[in-house]
């Protein structure tokens, strides 16, 4: 009987097997390592995204609701981020340790360095307002992308003027105090300001913009402003006394 | 024909440069190889001598496919190991035909690595037999045998064993020090005395 040695080498002679070239091994690592990239970058900008909704989101209208704070941050989160995100690191996770040395490293430290790094790098793209812009187109492009994202539709929330909560776009500016807002019914009211409405940047009461606005339904299509929000993100309050005119 | 006397004094990286650029300096990595891999293979598989030789062939045919993608940083004998552990554990998966099952040969350098183990805190004058202590190793899970064949029956390190696993160090250690806890309880239980 022959030798192992000598059935392996006759085998490779006769196969005509030869060493796949080193070219083909870096492709793969490459590969992999890309593919590590591109989770890390897909989950920071899943994570710029859950952090741009979260510091947008009115967290303070929960008793216009009728809802606990408990009971809003549930119906508030942006689930379909969240989910997104852990695939991410998951996957980030995945691909780093099918480097070549990913193995010595242990999970935790694999996926806490993965989550850093989405986090650290997910803040730095919240800065440039990427996270707000994904948010918004893919809420305009895709109706279902709503309810998919999250337990509530933001147009449904402010279009409950009994609650104090209007939503829509303005049709026109009737003068300094009042203007002409059609909410996501159809429905044009005329809403009222004083001397006590709060203004949020960068909100602008101007025809064409989006706005939401607390505050009190006074008659049959009339509204009061308490405040007047820019409609895609919280702002920041200002008082406004009187209106720059166009 | 090779001169096999050339062969002896290259280390295992250097044999793997001479095999890229001629393969019939790769007989001199089987020759080395063969025994230890054999060994290895029936001690953790319960293949025929013939199934095992079989396998073998195969281990060897995908480390010369593979020998490019050998990274220097890494003993070769780690690398070697690997493929024919992760060889084992696919033919397990394609044919499942026979459990998984380790086998451990109790020989002399095993109860000789296991009496004089620190952490068992054996004495070295040794009043088991081998059959005692392959019957406390049979109960152990499964996760702990394989570290301990790598550990005492083929005497790799921590750091080895590391490699040839795809675990991290510090996972290979836990195992190993659960191993031997596991090993100590079940031969108490037995009434193995040391």
């Amino acid at each position: 009987m022959k030798k192992l040695c000598d059935r392996v080498l006759e085998k490779i002679k006769e196969e005509n097997i030869s060493p796949r070239p080193q070219w083909a091994f870096l492709v793969k690592d490459c590969f992999i390592w890309s593919a590590f990239v591109v989770s890390v970058i897909v989950g920071s900008l899943a994570f710029c995204v859950v952090l741009a909704v979260s510091l947008n989101n009115d967290w303070d209208i929960y008793e216009r609701l009728g809802r606990t704070p408990f009971q809003h941050i549930i119906f508030s989160l942006p689930y379909l981020w969240i989910i997104l995100l852990i695939l991410f690191f998951w996957l980030a996770y995945f691909n780093y340790k099918h480097t070549k040395h990913g193995y010595r490293y242990h999970t935790f430290t694999v996926l806490g360095l993965s989550v850093i790094s989405s986090i650290v790098l997910g803040s730095i793209f919240h800065t440039t307002g990427i996270g707000t812009r994904i948010d918004r187109f893919l809420d305009q492009s895709y109706s279902q992308f709503k309810m998919l994202n999250c337990c509530q539709i933001h147009e449904d929330v402010w279009n409950q003027p009994e609650r104090g909560l209007l939503g829509g776009k303005i049709k026109e500016v009737i003068d300094q105090k009042d203007f002409r807002l059609e909410d996501f019914s159809g429905i044009v009211w005329i809403v009222r300001e004083d001397d006590g409405t709060i203004e949020f940047e960068p909100v602008r009461v101007v025809k064409g913009e989006e706005v939401k606005i607390i505050g009190k339904k006074e008659d049959e299509n009339v509204f009061w402003a308490k405040e007047i929000r820019p409609w895609d993100r919280k702002g920041i309050g200002r008082e406004i006394k009187f209106r720059e005119e166009e | 024909m090779l001169d096999k006397e050339k062969c002896g004094r290259k280390t295992d990286e250097e044999l793997v440069a001479l095999t890229l650029k001629n393969q019939d300096f790769f007989a001199c990595l089987i020759e080395r190889y063969e025994p230890k891999l054999m060994r290895y293979i029936r001690r953790i598989s319960s293949a025929t001598q013939e199934d095992a030789e079989d396998l073998l062939q195969e281990i060897f045919i995908k480390v010369y496919r593979h020998l490019n993608d050998f990274d220097g940083r890494l003993k070769f004998s780690s690398w070697i190991y690997r493929i024919a552990h992760n060889q084992v554990i696919s033919q397990w998966r394609k044919t499942k035909s026979r459990p998984l099952v380790l086998k451990f040969e109790a020989d002399e350098d095993f109860l000789k690595f296991i009496a004089t183990d620190e952490d068992l805190a054996l004495d070295t004058e040794r009043k088991f037999t081998g059959e005692e202590v392959r019957k406390a190793l049979e109960d152990l899970d499964d996760k702990y045998k394989e570290v301990l064949v790598l550990k005492f029956l083929e005497g790799k390190d921590y750091k080895e064993i590391s490699d040839i696993l795809q675990r991290p160090l510090g996972t290979v250690a836990t195992l190993i020090n659960r191993a031997k806890k596991q090993f100590q309880k079940i031969s108490a239980q037995k009434g193995i005395k040391f």
